[in-house]
């Protein structure tokens, strides 16, 4: 347990800084840290007892991009800067820089192992948060029918 | 003069674009923007175009007017992100005149970033968050810290004079391992994998990788591209700047690092 609450505290000030060098608005700060503390508690939560990262990380994703959702609505400010510093720990930045390390190291199994992992990670990643911005514009579009449903329906045509 | 009212909103629509090209936002959020800009004085046929590189907007029925701009330099600025969207939001639900919207518009766009050596101290204090993140001990921590601290510094004073991101990146790399290798023979750290992953977090391109995938899923491959590609450079340039100084150490010292 006080395994999980040292990581929600690591990776909520891990983020803090990140929203300070993406520049996030100052009253926006603290619920862009809370999303990407509880995106990471939630994937590390779910990876240790099924070690499977991939539904892992997918999970944490929607998680994510939900929480952002909310707190959007809540602040009145775009789902973006909520969104962007709140993945900075589930992104795998190191596992790109290491199979390109790999690479150059001539590690061919390791440059595929690793960069496999991280194509799958962000695929991943992007898949679950257009998942749920998909899904609150529909839900948009079943309260007003206004001016970005029309755009929404004339990006899907 | 009808004309003269639909040139100067489009130029609003692109100058609103064109803060949010800069600043980072999604291809997509560039592109709803222009539209609802235009939508909202009434120009039903604009049809935005926007790459990574560049913005096009064009009416392609009536009378053909179109516009190009050319963006240069991006970085990640999400404060102004949600000023562009609050100030789009204000423009379409009101009758803002055309000279007010320009005037914010330029307000916005030359709003100040937080002051360097915050965000010196900040990055740093988030990449060695990271090495504990990553498993790391309170020695990998202290390392981290300061390492980051003078690698972000000294790309944030690259990239004063320096056109591209990649120079930085390169010294940053090269800088961190470096100061993570004297720090291991010193006897500081045990293994240099948990300050070097957690220090290169500033540098390395997770973020662009996610939003370029993003991009392809919702279909705007062009700009997909573009944001894989600068992804996959971004962490070569880090690459080289590490791997070169790991090679010319073992070069010179010899053996396993």
């Amino acid at each position: 347990m006080i395994y999980f609450i040292l990581q929600f505290i690591y990776a909520f000030i891990s983020t803090v800084g990140f929203c300070i060098l993406f520049n996030v608005p100052r009253s926006a700060i603290f619920h862009g840290s809370l999303t990407g503390g509880v995106g990471w508690t939630v994937y590390i939560l779910l990876r240790n007892p099924t070690n499977t990262s991939y539904f892992a990380i997918f999970i944490a994703s929607i998680t994510v991009a939900t929480l952002g959702e909310i707190l959007a609505r809540i602040d009145k400010k775009p789902v973006t800067v909520f969104l962007i510093p709140a993945i900075v720990p589930l992104v795998p930045g190191y596992a790109i820089y290491f199979s390109m390390i790999n690479l150059m190291n001539k590690n061919f199994t390791v440059f595929a192992q690793s960069g496999t992992q991280a194509l799958f990670f962000s695929g991943f990643i992007s898949i679950g948060i257009i998942l749920v911005t998909s899904l609150a514009r529909l839900f948009k579009r079943k309260h007003k029918k206004n001016i970005r449903t029309q755009t929404f329906k004339s990006r899907i045509n | 003069m009808k004309t003269d009212e639909k040139i100067f909103t489009l130029r609003v629509a692109l100058y609103a674009g064109e803060i949010l090209l800069k600043n980072g936002a999604e291809t997509y959020r560039v592109e709803d923007t222009i539209t609802i800009i235009c939508r909202s004085r009434n120009y039903r046929h604009i049809s935005p175009y926007c790459t990574l590189t560049g913005i096009f907007v064009s009416d392609d029925r009536s009378d053909g007017l179109s516009f190009l701009k050319r963006i240069k330099e991006r970085t990640i600025n999400l404060d102004k992100i949600a000023q562009v969207n609050d100030f789009a939001r204000e423009f379409a639900n009101s009758d803002m005149s055309l000279g007010d919207a320009l005037h914010r518009l330029k307000e916005i766009d030359q709003a100040p970033r937080y002051k360097e050596s915050t965000v010196t101290f900040f990055a740093s204090l988030g990449a060695a968050f990271f090495a504990l993140l990553f498993g790391g001990g309170l020695p990998d921590f202290l390392v981290a810290f300061f390492i980051t601290l003078i690698a972000v510094y000294l790309s944030q004073w690259v990239n004063n004079f320096s056109d591209t991101p990649f120079l930085g990146n390169i010294l940053a790399g090269a800088v961190i391992a470096l100061f993570a290798l004297i720090s291991k023979n010193l006897g500081f750290v045990t293994t240099i994998d948990m300050v070097v992953s957690g220090s290169i977090m500033p540098f390395v391109p997770g973020v662009a990788l996610t939003n370029g995938l993003r991009d392809f899923i919702s279909g705007d491959f062009i700009a997909g591209t573009t944001r894989v590609g600068e992804a996959l450079m971004i962490a070569v340039s880090v690459a080289v700047g590490v791997g070169s100084i790991i090679e010319f150490w073992r070069y010179l010292y010899g053996g396993l690092i």
